[in-house]
This record gives structure tokens, C-alpha cells and sequence, in this order.
């Protein structure tokens, strides 16, 4: 186990520098530099502009500048926002919260609704129900994520008014310092009556969004992997015992068709983390996707560097996870037969 | 009841509770849906309107503009004077005005002169120990030539202060008035120092202002509460002041109209007829602090020939641009000035879209069909330009039919001003938004010294006409007098035609019909004090 758990970590070390230096050399690419970037139309002087590119750097030979990040990377230093001057990773962690309990709503909404909706289908292979759930599945599927959400707003919220448009809580009724950042559990703490509902109703909307792809992802998944095991002779077997369905289908089958659903939802991560760079946008979610956007703006290179990095990171940590878990339900992957 | 009905019962009290949100009261709150996060919370340090909106509620300056206006009046500086040669200003103070407290500063004593000489020689002295935190850049001390223009700062006791300056100045009183120029405690930057977390000085304000900070969490919320002790005659008349950070404007419209904010920042221009009709909110509107302009290199022939310049004015169709391009958010523009700043000539003619006049002038002037010539448009959106390619299609487009062929120009923004600056182009776009409604801070962008290769006069036009008023203007403390000159400079520019100015942005705040007594700021500040709620 140990040595395969090395493999996979070694794995990681060529995409994360890959990562690394991608990274680095596109957003240098993109013109404008993130002084320019500051002046409008009064410009700058030329003596000011020398002046803060040394200042961060920027008149340095590119190779060394990346020599430099890559040092500093190496002392677990993720380098400073020039926009905020706040620690990159002070900055990270501030927000990242918000978007891991967006992403975790997002996945459980699509697991729990995704994996049955998957087995039904499978089930009642050729009903209604079956080329319904994948007609919208496709649908889901291909379904631009900011027309999406600017859709349910106008709709739920707005015209229905089932759901607020955005934010995490109601802002005029509920005030308490954030403790852990994520809003659930910080309302729960507060003990202000109303605050964990509220909390709860603005994560309705954003965890729908956010959840559509993954959702259509997992059903579809769900669905073949079904398939194909139901068709398999230990599960004749089991049916001809006199097992009931919801035996077969809930026990033997199942267990066997997730296997592959594992793999997808790990993979699911990481359109999860791309998908909530939108989100964040539409919903006012402060995490840590909104955050990257304007650092495209700003030209914030350290920002960027450092969040795309560190979100690239836990997306390769999950699928090692995924991998290590795949082969624990599959033993003949971790044996490599 | 069977165990599934109560599920289903619990089900639906938790969905109707959890659909109808909170109903708990609260005290008069203000929720402003604005469109970002803050750099930090001091304007010194910052560049961008959003950054200045959000720490203004908290800060004052010496001097300030009255609500709704570019008019200079007294703030923490009670009155000055001029010396004789107008190069020495002195300040008297305002006494008994009060800092607010924090969680773990309470101010001991009041606003005093050595606050103001913090706050200026924090931007100004490399020495000074709070030089270089927070990044210590000071753009807009250095931008509006605060360096040259400022000989010394001292303070004569602890009421006054007296300012020196290089050479008599009259918009100097409006740089002071702007954020960068807002006043902070020397004691909370002292007591920092201590706590060894200079730092914060940025990042969890004091001042004097209307409003004190309570917390601000970043992309999500700014939180400020009234300041009981505000010396100012407009307090804040309501308990809570929220910035709701919403960068989607459709999602800010929709907070607005279900009632989640009052007052929104920067609509869609396709969303205002939708906004007039909402019996629910309403909108005011003014021309913005701006210009757009199409300016014509007056070192290059043809266009040294001002029948060359005049042509090209009535040979573009502005009212189209207007019509189709800024689609109801922009007013055409004669001036260079907005008509909301102080020496607006609403005398002026503009030139008409007459294009058979045009051809006539180009005859007159010698020029030889078809006519070869560069216009560079801009890269980027700009509060007073929204799509440069586009206006720059529809001038072409008018052109061509006088026999002139316009190749369109381009480069990235900050390559686009800077080759623009040297004077490269024949002919091309840009704009100006005006930092402290001075009018020289408009027209010195037609000065002579701004003329110079690198300088930001785009046309290179150096009238002596124009350029001696200017400088006289800017010497002079009598701002009637200064009008005049003002004016007559709006004559010689539109006579001798540097430029073709294209529009002034309209500016649109939608906000709930409970909102009582917002003024809208001629600079586009979103300022919150004076204001109630029904």
C-alpha cells in the first residue's frame, strides 16, 4: 500500500511543476503588467514605473523571476498580493471556506440525487423516466453555467421570490463574527435564532448551480456502470437465489457499479473548483474563485500564481485520494493485475 | 399520525421556514449593493472607486466637497487664508472633533495639527515610519504633483497649520478635498506601532467620518454604524450602513427590486428602462465627470491645419454614436468640461454633422481625396467610452464617404497610451475622468506643457491663447475670476479644434423608493450621510 501510495505522490511532482510553470508563463503572457495595470489615463511616470516593477520584481529576466518564485515556493512562501498586500495564503485560506462548502453542497446535491436518479434509470432501462433523465441529463450536462444561474435568480428569486438573489446571509438581520468560514457551521455557533436558516436558504441556489454538471455527470455514470453490472452472472445468481430487487440492486449491484461513479466524482472536483469561479461571481459567494477573477484583472500575479496553484494541488491531493480509494474498493488495481 | 406524516409535517415546516427566511427586527439599515472588494481602507493607497466608496464613510479632509457638487467647503480645516503671493495657505482647525475607537483603540484626545501632518507626510517623506507600509505606493499624492507643489507642511500650533507651496495654486484647495488627502489618527498609527501591527491602520480604519468601521469580510460584506459624535452639520440618519459586495449587476438589480439592498452601483445600461418602470425603485441620473474625446495629432499633416480639424468634427455623425453606442448612457459633449463643474460654457456651438461643409474645409484646406490617415481606438471599456471599436467603426464608416480612409489602430491599454502619449498616431481615442472638479484638471490636458513627447496633451496642441489663460487660472484664488478665463479657453478650443469631444457618460442610480435624500455626486461617490429611509 505504501509503496503504491509513493507511485501515485510521485506521480504528482512533473504535473505540479508543469503546473507551476503554465502558470507563471501565461499570466506574464497576458499584456499588461500589474503596475500598468493600476494607472489610467494619467499614466505613470517612467521613473515611478521603474521604480515598482524592481520593487516586485518585474525587471528582472523572466527565468530568474520564475527562479525566484520557484525558491520561495520551496520555503513555503506563496509570495504577497500586490493589490492587497496580504499574504497570498492568508488571503487563500481567508476564503477558501466559502468555496469548500459551496463545492461540498454541490457534490453531495448531485451524489444524492445523481446515484439514484443513475439506478432507477438503469432499472427502467427504455421507460419514460429512463430517456427523460437522460435528455436532461444531457441538457445539464451542456448547460452554460452563468446563463444558468442568472436564469434561476430571475426566476426563483426574483419573480418567485423562493430564494434570496445572493450573499451567504441576510445581511440586514444577522451579524456575527465568522469563526470557522463557513457560514453553516458559524450561524449554528452563533445563536441567533433565524441565522442557520437563513444561512442555509443562500446556499440553495449556488449549491443547484454549481451541482447541475457534476449531477448530470454522476446520472449518467451511474446509469452505464448499472447497466453494465446488471448484466452481469453473480448478479443472474443473485436474483435466481430469490434475493428481492431492492437486495440485488442495492447491495450486489450497486456496490460493483459504483466503482467507476468513485473515479468520476473525483474527477468532478476539479470542474466543481472551475465551476465555482462562475458561481462565486453571479451568487457574491466570497470564496476563493471570485478572488481569482479579479486577480486577472489586477494582474495580481502572486495571487494568481499562488490560488491557481494551491487550488491545482488539492484538485491533484483528491484524485490521489480517489486513486488510493479506488483501489481499496478495487483490490486489482492496487495489486496491479 | 403514521410516522410518514410526520416526516412529511416536519418537512414542511422546515422548507416554510427555511422559504420565508428571518422576519427579526432590526434598526434602520442601509444595505448599498456595490460592485467589489476594497484594496484596503486607506484612499491613499488606492486607485479605484470602489476602494475610495468604501473607506469614505469613515474619513474627512481638510477641506470637502458639499454633497452633490464639486464645490470646495470647509471640513476638518474650519477656514484659510492666502498669503499675499498666494504661495502660503493657512489652516485653522476644527476643535472638539472626536476619532472613533475600535475594539482595542480608544482614542485619548481629539483631532489636532499632528494628524494632519501624519497623514500627508506618511505619502510624502521617505522617512516617514509609515512610508512603506502597505506597499506605500501614493499614486494620487504623486499624480496630482503633490511633490512639486508642496514646499513644506508645519504646524504652527496645535489648531493650525500652515502649508507652503512652490508656486501659487489655485485647484490645490480640490486636491485636499480628495480621498487620498483624508486625515487618519497619529495616535491609532502610534498605538499600532506598538502592538507591532502597523498594518492595520489599513485594514481596520479610524478617522472622524460620518460612519466608523464595524468589520468588513473580503468579497462579501463591509459593515459601518453611525458615529453619534460626528462634527459635521449632515450626520448619518440612519443606525447601519452595509455594503452588500455584489459584482454581477444583474444580481445587484435583483437584490435591489427584492428588497436584499436600497441603493445599487452602476446598472446596465439594458437594464434602465426595466428600472424606470419598477414602481418599486427609482433612478436619478447625471452627466459623470468625463469625457471621451477623439483628439488629432496637430504635428502631423494634414491635421497642423485646423480647416483639417473643424472638417473632421462635422464630418462624424455624433448624435449616432450617442444613439447607438452609448445607448441612452451618454450625452454629447461640446466642452471639455462636464456641464456639472464650475466655468461650463453653454455658450459654445458645438460644430454640426454637416459632411458637405466637411468636404468643402478639406478643399479649402488643400487636402487631396483619397486621404490616407491612422485612428486609433481603444483597447479597453472605459467609464466614458463603452465600446471604442464601435465608435471607431461609425467614424470610419463617416469618413469614407469624404474620400478618407481611417485604418483602425490598436494596441494593449497600457502600450495604446503610452505610444499615444509620445504622439504616434495621426489621429485616436481616449478620455478623462476628472479627480477633483477643478477645471484646470481638465484643461491642462490641453496645455502646452502637457504638449511634450510622453505628456498627456494628445493632441500636441499648444495654443498661446489658451495656454496663458491656463496658467493664469491656475495662480489665481478667485474662482470667478478663474470662470472667466475658463470660458474664453472653451471658445479657442472649440475654434481651433484639437479634438472632436465625443460624450460625457450619463451616470444612472437606481435605488428603493424608501430612500429619502440621497444627493448624487458629480464625481460618482456613493456617500451615504444626510441619508434616511422611510
Amino acid at each position: 500500500m505504501i509503496k503504491f501510495l509513493l507511485k501515485r505522490a510521485a506521480l504528482t511532482l512533473p504535473t505540479f511543476f508543469a503546473l507551476m510553470f503554465v502558470t507563471f508563463v501565461a499570466i506574464r503572457m497576458v499584456p499588461g503588467d500589474p503596475v500598468e495595470v493600476r494607472t489610467g489615463e494619467r499614466g505613470i511616470s517612467p521613473e515611478r514605473l521603474a521604480q515598482f516593477r524592481h520593487e516586485l520584481g518585474l525587471d528582472q529576466p523572466i527565468w530568474k523571476q520564475f527562479a525566484d518564485y520557484v525558491w520561495q515556493l520551496l520555503h513555503g512562501d506563496f509570495g504577497t498580493s500586490v493589490v492587497t498586500n496580504e499574504k497570498v495564503l492568508t488571503e487563500f485560506f481567508a476564503l477558501f471556506p466559502a468555496t469548500l462548502e459551496l463545492s461540498a453542497a454541490a457534490m453531495l446535491f448531485a451524489v444524492l440525487l445523481g446515484v439514484p436518479a443513475g439506478v432507477i434509470a438503469a432499472v427502467k432501462r427504455g421507460s419514460w423516466f429512463d430517456h427523460t433523465l437522460m435528455g436532461a441529463a444531457v441538457t445539464g450536462f451542456s448547460m452554460p453555467i452563468f446563463w444558468w444561474g442568472l436564469l434561476l435568480i430571475m426566476l426563483v428569486s426574483e419573480r418567485w421570490g423562493l430564494t434570496p438573489v445572493s450573499g451567504r446571509i441576510d445581511l440586514i438581520n444577522y451579524y456575527f463574527e465568522p469563526v470557522t468560514g463557513f457560514m453553516l457551521i458559524d450561524a449554528l455557533k452563533s445563536d441567533q435564532p433565524g441565522a442557520f436558516w437563513s444561512a442555509l436558504h443562500h446556499l440553495i441556489l449556488p449549491m443547484i448551480v454549481l451541482g447541475t454538471v457534476p449531477l448530470a455527470v454522476i446520472a449518467r455514470m451511474t446509469r452505464s456502470s448499472m447497466l453494465e453490472v446488471l448484466s452481469e452472472d453473480y448478479v443472474r445468481t443473485a436474483k435466481a437465489k430469490g434475493l428481492s430487487p431492492f437486495r440485488v440492486i442495492g447491495y450486489h449491484a450497486l456496490r460493483n457499479a459504483l466503482i467507476p461513479v468513485v473515479t468520476i466524482v473525483g474527477l468532478q472536483v476539479g470542474t466543481l473548483l472551475a465551476g465555482a469561479v462562475l458561481t462565486e461571481t453571479i451568487f457574491s459567494w466570497p470564496g476563493v474563485g471570485k478572488w481569482l477573477i479579479e486577480a486577472i484583472g489586477r494582474r495580481d500575479y502572486p495571487a494568481l500564481q499562488g490560488g491557481i496553484l494551491l487550488i491545482s494541488s488539492m484538485v491533484i491531493v483528491v484524485n490521489l485520494i480517489i486513486d488510493v480509494l479506488y483501489g481499496a474498493i478495487n483490490p486489482r488495481i492496487r495489486h496491479g493485475r | 399520525m403514521t410516522r410518514y406524516a410526520t416526516a412529511k409535517g416536519l418537512l414542511g415546516l422546515g422548507l416554510a421556514a427555511l422559504l420565508m427566511g428571518s422576519t427579526a427586527v432590526s434598526a434602520k439599515t442601509l444595505v448599498y449593493c456595490s460592485e467589489g472588494s476594497p484594496e484596503n481602507f486607506t484612499p491613499a493607497l488606492n486607485t479605484t472607486g470602489t476602494s475610495f466608496d468604501a473607506a469614505r464613510p469613515v474619513y474627512n479632509q481638510l477641506t470637502e466637497f458639499a454633497r452633490g457638487s464639486t464645490t470646495v467647503v470647509p471640513g476638518l480645516a474650519e477656514s484659510w487664508t492666502f498669503s499675499d503671493d498666494a504661495k502660503v495657505i493657512t489652516f485653522k482647525l476644527r476643535k472638539g472633533v472626536k476619532f472613533h475607537a475600535t475594539k482595542d483603540f480608544k482614542p485619548s484626545r481629539d483631532f489636532n495639527a499632528d494628524d494632519v501632518l501624519f497623514s500627508f507626510n506618511r505619502q510624502w517623506k521617505e522617512d516617514h515610519p509609515f512610508f512603506k507600509v502597505s506597499g506605500g505606493k501614493y499614486d494620487y499624492f504623486n499624480d496630482m504633483d503633490m511633490p512639486k507643489l508642496l514646499k513644506t507642511i508645519e504646524k504652527k500650533d496645535d489648531y493650525t497649520v500652515v502649508m507652503t507651496l512652490n508656486e501659487p495654486n489655485a485647484p490645490i484647495l480640490a486636491n485636499l478635498a480628495m480621498d487620498f488627502a483624508s486625515i487618519h489618527s497619529q495616535e491609532y498609527a502610534d498605538f499600532l506601532v506598538k502592538q507591532g501591527k502597523p498594518e492595520l491602520m489599513d485594514q481596520i480604519p479610524v478617522g472622524t467620518g460620518p460612519f466608523s468601521f464595524v468589520a468588513y469580510q473580503k468579497d462579501a460584506v463591509i459593515r459601518f454604524k453611525a458615529n453619534k459624535d460626528y462634527f459635521g452639520q449632515e450626520k448619518a440618519l440612519i443606525d447601519d450602513l452595509v455594503f452588500a459586495i455584489t459584482p454581477d449587476p444583474t444580481a445587484r438589480l435583483a437584490k435591489l427590486r427584492k428588497g436584499e439592498c436600497h441603493h445599487m452601483a452602476y446598472p446596465r445600461p439594458a437594464d434602465l428602462e426595466e428600472i424606470k418602470k419598477d414602481a418599486a425603485l427609482q433612478m436619478m441620473q447625471q452627466p459623470g465627470l468625463n469625457i471621451a474625446y477623439w483628439s488629432f495629432n496637430v504635428t502631423k499633416p494634414p491635421f497642423d491645419k485646423k480647416e483639417v480639424r473643424q472638417a473632421m468634427n462635422m464630418a462624424v455623425d455624433k448624435a449616432a454614436i450617442i444613439r447607438d453606442v452609448y445607448l441612452g448612457a451618454g450625452a454629447p459633449a461640446k466642452n471639455l468640461i462636464p456641464p456639472t463643474i464650475w466655468s461650463y460654457n453653454d455658450t459654445v456651438k458645438d460644430y454640426p454633422f454637416d459632411q458637405a461643409k466637411a468636404k468643402e474645409l478639406l478643399e479649402k484646406a488643400g487636402v487631396k481625396t483619397p486621404l490616407e490617415i491612422d485612428l486609433w481606438y481603444m483597447p479597453v471599456q472605459r467609464p466614458y467610452n463603452p465600446n471604442g471599436k464601435r465608435i471607431a467603426e461609425m467614424m470610419q464608416s463617416d469618413l469614407a464617404k469624404l474620400g478618407i480612409n481611417a485604418k483602425l489602430v490598436t494596441y494593449e491599454w497600457g502600450e495604446y497610451r503610452k505610444r499615444m502619449q509620445q504622439g504616434e498616431h495621426i489621429t485616436g481615442q481616449l478620455g478623462w475622468t476628472g479627480d477633483n472638479g477643478d477645471p484646470d484638471n481638465f484643461f491642462f490636458l490641453r496645455g502646452c506643457s502637457a504638449a511634450r513627447p510622453g505628456g498627456q496633451n494628445l493632441s500636441k496642441w499648444c495654443n498661446k491663447e489658451f495656454d496663458d489663460r491656463l496658467k493664469k487660472a491656475a495662480a489665481m484664488s478667485d474662482n470667478k475670476e478663474r470662470a472667466k478665463l475658463y470660458e474664453e479657453m472653451q471658445l479657442i478650443q472649440k475654434e481651433d479644434a484639437p479634438d472632436m469631444t465625443i460624450a460625457h457618460s450619463i451616470v444612472y442610480e437606481p435605488m428603493r423608493k424608501e430612500v429619502t435624500g440621497y444627493k448624487m455626486s458629480p464625481f460618482n461617490r456613493h456617500e451615504f450621510y444626510g441619508v434616511d429611509m422611510k
